[in-house]
C-alpha cells in the first residue's frame, strides 16, 4: 500500500478511534479500575463466592446454547425465504423479524402470559388434558434459552439473509453443472461464502445473551447469571464486587469475540460477482402444501407474543385469574392512555433519541467497517476491538460506566457533564448500536473483493467516486439492516434507560415500567402495543428506503 | 423529509422542558398515580415551580443518589423504608431538615439527626389468595408460613432489590440475634422459608400477578399494597396481621445533600406531609400516615382496624444499618434456592 493510502486511512481512523476510545474504552477503564479499588480484595471475594462461580458458568452455557438455537432457527428460515417461492412466503418474510420488534421487557412479559405456568398455552393444555397441575413451568436455564432463541434468531436471520442477497447464484449453478450434489454445494460453496455473516451474527447472539438481563431475571427462577448478579451486588451496596463481576463478564465476552472471529478468519472467501438472487418456485403440489402449513405454523408462533400483548391490552386488570383466556374485555386501557396528556412525550423522546443515535451509528460505523475490512493500517486491531467492545459489556455496565464518567465537567480529564441531561441516553444508545451496525456492514463489505476498490482507483476513479460507486453499494444491505436493528433496539431499550433516564428524556420502556409498577398491566400492554406499532412503522420505512435506493 | 421532522421533534423535546419555572426533581417509588396527584396540587399552589418526578424502586433510588454523589440530580427523595434512608444518611447523602411537624412523629419515625422523617407507616403482613385459601386455613403468624403444607406455594419478591423484603428478612434475623446472640437461628428460619418458596419474583407486579393467578397462594408483603390489590384492583387477596408482632416499617422523605434548590425542596417536603395531604394519601392511595396528630376517625376504616391489631416488632435500627447487608449477602450466597427441589 502506498504512503498516500496509509495516510488517508489514518486520517479517517484518527477521529473514529479517538471517539471510540473516549466513549467506549474510557468508561470501562473506570469500571476495571474500580474493581481494584482495594487491591485484590473484591476479586478474592468473587473467587470465594460459590454463587458468583455458578453465575459465570451458567452465563456461558446459556449464551452458547442460545447461539446454537438461534442458528438452528435463523439459517433455515433465511434460506427458505431467499431461495424458494412458496405460498405464504410474503407474509412469513414480513413477520420473520417481528421478535426483534418486541422490546425486551415487553417480550418477557408476553412470554410469561403465554407460556408461563399460568399462561394461555399452559392453562390450555392443562384444561384440554384435564391435568391437576400446569404441564410445565417456564423457569430455569431452558426457559431462558427458549426466550433468547425466539428473540435472537432474528440476528442470524437478518445477517444470513443479507449475505444471501449478495450471494452469487451463478457459483452455485456452476458447481451444480460440474456435478456437485446439493449437500456438497451447501458445504463447499454456500456455507463458506456465508461464514462472515454467520460468524458475525453468532457473535452478536453470544454477546446479547451474555448481557441479557430481563429473561434471566424473570424466568431464572433463582438461577444466577452474571448480568443479574451485577445488579444484585450494586443494589446491595457492593459496588466493588459489581465492578469485578462486570469485568469478568466482559472478559468472557472478549473470549467469545476471539473465538467467533477465529471461526470467521478460518474461512475467508470473497466473490467478485454482482450478486442477485433468483428464487426457485416450488411447483410440486405436495411440497407446496407442506410449505404452506409449515410457514403458517411459524407465522403463528412468531406472532403469538404480539397477539398476547394485544389481548392483555384489552383485558380488565385483575379479572383474569385461573381461566385460560381473560374473561372480561374493555377499551378502558386505551382510554386511559389517550386521557393522559403526557402520552406522546415518551414516544417523541424515544424516537428522537433513537434517530440521533442511529444517525451517528451509520456514519461512524460505516467508516469503521470500511477501515477494518478494506484497509490495512496499524491501528486496525484496536479499532476492531473497540467496535466490538460494547457488546461485551452488559447494558447496565455501560450505563454504570457512563454515569461514573460523564457526571461532571472536567475537560482536562475528558469528562463532560451529561448525566441528568437529555444527551446521556442517546450516547448510551449510540454505544450499544456500534457493534450492531459495524458487524452488519463488515459482513456486507467482506463479500466485496478488495481488488475491486483498487481496480476502480487504478482506472482513475477518485477516492470519493470509488466510495460512492463501489464501497457504499456493497455496504448498503448491511448498513440498512444494522441501522434498522440499532434503531429498533434503541426505541425499545430498557436496561440502560432505567439507570440513566431523567425527566427530560424519559423513554417509552420506562413509561411501560411505570404502568407496571402502578399495577396497570392492561395500560402497560396498551402502551406496548403502541411501541410495537412504532417499530413496525420503522421496519416498513427502512424496507421502503432500501427498495427505493436499490 | 421524515428525518427533518424527527430532528425537529428531537429539538422540541429538548427545549420543551425549558420553561422559566424552577425545576424540582423528586426521586420516588410511590408510583405515577400518587406522584402525579401531588404534582398537580403542588404546582397549583406554587406556580413558579415545575415538579419533575422520576419513579423507581427505593433501592434503585438509593443506588442512584449514591452514584450521583457530589453532583446530585435529585432535590428530594420521597419514599423508602427507614433502613434505606439510614444507609444513605450513613453515607452522608442526605441534607438535615427539621419539618414544622417534627414533634408529631414517634422517635422510630425520624432520624435522630433530622436527615429524614417518616411520612407513611408500612406494616408487613402475610398475604394469601382468598380463592384458594380460606381465612381459617391461612397462616396466622410468621412461623406458620414454614409449615410443610405450604411447600411450593409461597411466592417471595426477590429480596435483594426490595426494601420491604429486606425489612422482613432483617426482622427475622434480628429477632434471632436478640434471642440467641447469633444470626444462625434466623438463617435456619429463612432456609425453611426457602424450602417452601416456589419462586422469587422479579418485581411486585409479577408477584401480584402470580398470587392472583394462583401460581402461589401465600406471600409476605406489606399491608397497603395488598389492600390496594384487594380494594382497587379487585384481585382475590387478603392479609393476616402476624399475631406475634410485625415490623412496622417507616416510609420517609429526605432532602438530597447538595441540592441547588433547598427552598423549593422544603416547600414540597411540607406540602406532602400536611394532615390534609396525608389524609388524601390514605383515602386515595391507601397509605397509613406516620404523623400521630391526625384524628384516627378521619382515616379509612381498614386503617383504624389494622392499627388496633398491629403489635409492632421492636427494630434495632443501628443493628440493621450495620448488619443487614451482610445478612442479605449471606442469604443470597448460601440460602437462596438451597432448600428448593428444582
Amino acid at each position: 500500500m502506498s504512503d498516500g493510502a496509509a495516510r488517508r486511512s489514518w486520517m479517517l481512523a484518527l477521529p473514529v478511534l479517538a471517539l471510540l476510545l473516549w466513549v467506549v474504552a474510557f468508561p470501562n477503564v473506570a469500571v476495571i479500575a474500580g474493581s481494584f479499588e482495594n487491591g485484590f480484595g473484591h476479586w478474592r471475594e468473587f473467587i470465594a463466592s460459590p454463587s458468583d462461580r455458578e453465575a459465570l458458568t451458567t452465563s456461558i452455557v446459556i449464551s452458547l446454547a442460545s447461539v446454537v438455537a438461534s442458528v438452528l432457527i435463523g439459517v433455515p428460515l433465511a434460506f427458505l425465504l431467499s431461495r424458494f417461492e412458496f405460498p405464504g412466503r410474503r407474509i412469513l418474510r414480513a413477520v420473520a423479524t417481528l421478535p426483534a420488534a418486541l422490546p425486551p421487557l415487553v417480550g418477557v412479559i408476553a412470554f410469561l402470559f403465554l407460556y408461563g405456568e399460568s399462561g394461555v398455552v399452559a392453562r390450555g393444555v392443562q384444561t384440554a388434558l384435564g391435568m391437576e397441575e400446569a404441564p410445565w413451568r417456564l423457569t430455569g436455564v431452558w426457559a431462558i434459552i427458549f426466550v433468547h432463541a425466539y428473540t435472537m434468531y432474528v440476528y442470524v436471520f437478518l445477517f444470513v439473509s443479507a449475505g444471501l442477497e449478495r450471494f452469487d447464484v451463478t457459483l452455485d449453478e456452476a458447481a451444480s453443472g460440474l456435478g456437485a450434489s446439493s449437500w456438497h454445494r451447501l458445504r463447499k460453496v454456500t456455507l463458506p461464502l456465508l461464514t462472515p455473516a454467520l460468524a458475525g451474527s453468532m457473535l452478536l447472539v453470544f454477546m446479547t445473551s451474555l448481557g441479557s438481563f430481563s429473561a434471566p431475571y424473570v424466568f431464572g427462577g433463582g438461577i444466577r447469571v452474571l448480568s443479574t448478579q451485577i445488579v444484585a451486588s450494586k443494589l446491595n451496596g457492593s459496588l466493588g464486587l459489581a465492578y469485578v463481576e462486570t469485568t469478568v463478564l466482559a472478559l468472557s465476552a472478549v473470549a467469545g469475540l476471539v473465538l467467533f472471529r477465529w471461526l470467521e478468519r478460518k474461512r475467508k472467501y470473497t466473490s467478485s460477482g454482482k450478486g442477485g438472487a433468483t428464487r426457485r418456485i416450488i411447483r410440486s403440489r405436495r411440497a407446496q402444501t407442506i410449505a404452506a402449513v409449515l410457514s403458517s405454523l411459524t407465522v403463528i408462533v412468531l406472532v403469538l407474543p404480539h397477539l398476547m400483548v394485544i389481548l392483555v391490552s384489552f383485558a380488565v386488570d385483575g379479572s383474569w385469574t385461573t381461566q385460560v383466556l381473560p374473561p372480561e374485555y374493555t377499551l378502558d386501557n386505551y382510554r386511559r392512555l389517550v386521557a393522559e396528556s403526557q402520552l406522546w412525550k415518551p414516544i417523541v423522546n424515544s424516537v428522537s433519541m433513537a434517530v440521533i443515535a442511529t444517525a451517528a451509528n451509520v456514519v461512524v460505523c460505516f467508516v469503521a467497517a470500511y477501515l477494518i475490512v478494506l484497509r490495512t493500517f496499524s491501528g486496525r486491531a484496536l479499532l476492531e476491538l473497540l467496535v466490538a467492545l460494547p457488546w461485551a459489556i452488559p447494558a447496565t455496565a455501560i450505563a454504570l460506566g457512563l454515569a461514573a464518567t460523564f457526571n461532571r465537567n472536567d475537560l482536562l480529564a475528558g469528562r463532560v457533564l451529561l448525566v441528568g441531561t437529555f444527551w446521556i441516553l442517546p450516547l448510551a444508545y449510540f454505544i450499544r448500536g456500534i457493534p450492531l451496525v459495524s458487524t452488519a456492514v463488515e459482513g456486507s463489505l467482506r463479500q466485496l473483493d478488495a481488488s475491486l476498490e483498487d481496480a476502480a482507483r487504478g482506472l482513475g476513479a477518485s477516492w470519493w467516486l470509488t466510495m460512492k460507486r463501489v464501497v457504499l453499494p456493497a455496504a448498503r444491505p448491511g448498513l440498512v439492516a444494522g441501522a434498522l436493528l440499532a434503531g429498533v433496539t434503541a426505541v425499545g431499550e430498557f436496561v440502560a434507560g432505567v439507570v440513566l433516564y431523567t425527566h427530560a428524556n424519559r423513554p417509552i420502556s420506562i413509561e411501560i415500567l411505570a404502568q407496571l409498577r402502578a399495577l396497570a398491566f392492561g395500560t402497560a400492554a396498551a402502551y406496548s402495543v403502541l411501541l410495537i406499532v412504532l417499530v413496525l412503522i420503522m421496519t416498513l420505512a427502512a424496507r421502503g428506503l432500501e427498495e427505493r435506493i436499490a | 423529509m421524515r428525518r427533518r421532522w424527527l430532528c425537529a421533534a428531537a429539538i422540541a423535546s429538548i427545549s420543551c422542558s425549558g420553561d422559566d419555572r424552577t425545576v424540582l426533581t423528586v426521586y420516588s417509588p410511590h408510583g405515577k398515580d400518587l406522584l402525579g396527584y401531588f404534582e398537580k396540587g403542588f404546582e397549583t399552589a406554587h406556580p413558579a415551580i415545575d415538579v419533575q418526578w422520576v419513579d423507581m424502586g427505593s433501592q434503585e433510588v438509593l443506588d442512584r443518589v449514591r452514584a450521583e454523589g457530589t453532583n446530585p440530580q435529585a432535590d428530594l427523595w420521597f419514599g423508602a423504608p427507614a433502613e434505606a434512608f439510614d444507609r444513605a444518611a450513613k453515607e452522608n447523602l442526605l441534607e438535615p431538615y427539621i419539618p414544622t411537624w417534627s414533634n408529631s412523629v414517634s422517635v422510630e419515625a425520624r432520624d435522630e439527626r433530622d436527615r429524614w422523617y417518616g411520612t407513611y407507616l408500612t406494616p408487613e403482613v402475610i398475604g394469601y389468595n382468598t380463592a384458594a385459601v380460606s381465612r381459617a386455613d391461612a397462616p396466622r403468624d410468621w412461623d406458620d408460613v414454614l409449615d410443610p403444607k405450604w411447600k411450593g406455594k409461597v411466592l417471595i419478591r426477590d429480596p435483594i432489590a426490595s426494601g420491604t423484603m429486606r425489612a422482613i428478612f432483617g426482622a427475622i434475623v434480628a429477632r434471632s440475634v436478640a434471642r440467641t446472640g447469633s444470626p444462625e437461628a434466623g438463617y435456619e428460619w429463612l432456609r425453611k422459608l426457602d424450602a417452601n418458596t416456589r419462586e422469587y419474583t422479579l418485581n411486585p407486579t409479577i408477584l401480584y400477578q402470580k398470587l392472583g393467578r394462583q401460581e402461589g397462594v401465600i406471600t409476605l408483603w406489606d399491608m397497603p399494597d395488598i389492600a390496594t390489590l384487594q380494594q382497587r384492583l379487585k384481585i382475590p387477596v387478603d392479609y393476616v396481621i402476624p399475631s406475634s408482632g410485625t415490623p412496622l416499617l417507616v416510609d420517609g422523605i429526605a432532602i438530597v445533600r447538595g441540592t441547588k434548590r433547598p427552598k423549593e425542596a422544603r416547600l414540597y417536603y411540607e406540602y406532602v406531609s400536611t394532615p390534609e395531604a396525608l389524609k388524601e394519601a390514605a383515602v386515595r392511595f391507601l397509605r397509613i400516615p406516620a404523623r400521630t396528630d391526625i384524628a384516627r376517625d378521619s382515616l379509612p376504616e381498614w386503617i383504624r382496624v389494622a392499627m388496633t391489631k398491629i403489635k409492632p416488632m421492636p427494630v434495632d435500627r443501628k443493628l440493621m444499618a450495620d448488619s443487614l447487608n451482610t445478612w442479605m449477602k449471606y442469604w443470597d450466597a448460601n440460602i437462596r434456592n438451597s432448600g428448593r427441589t428444582r
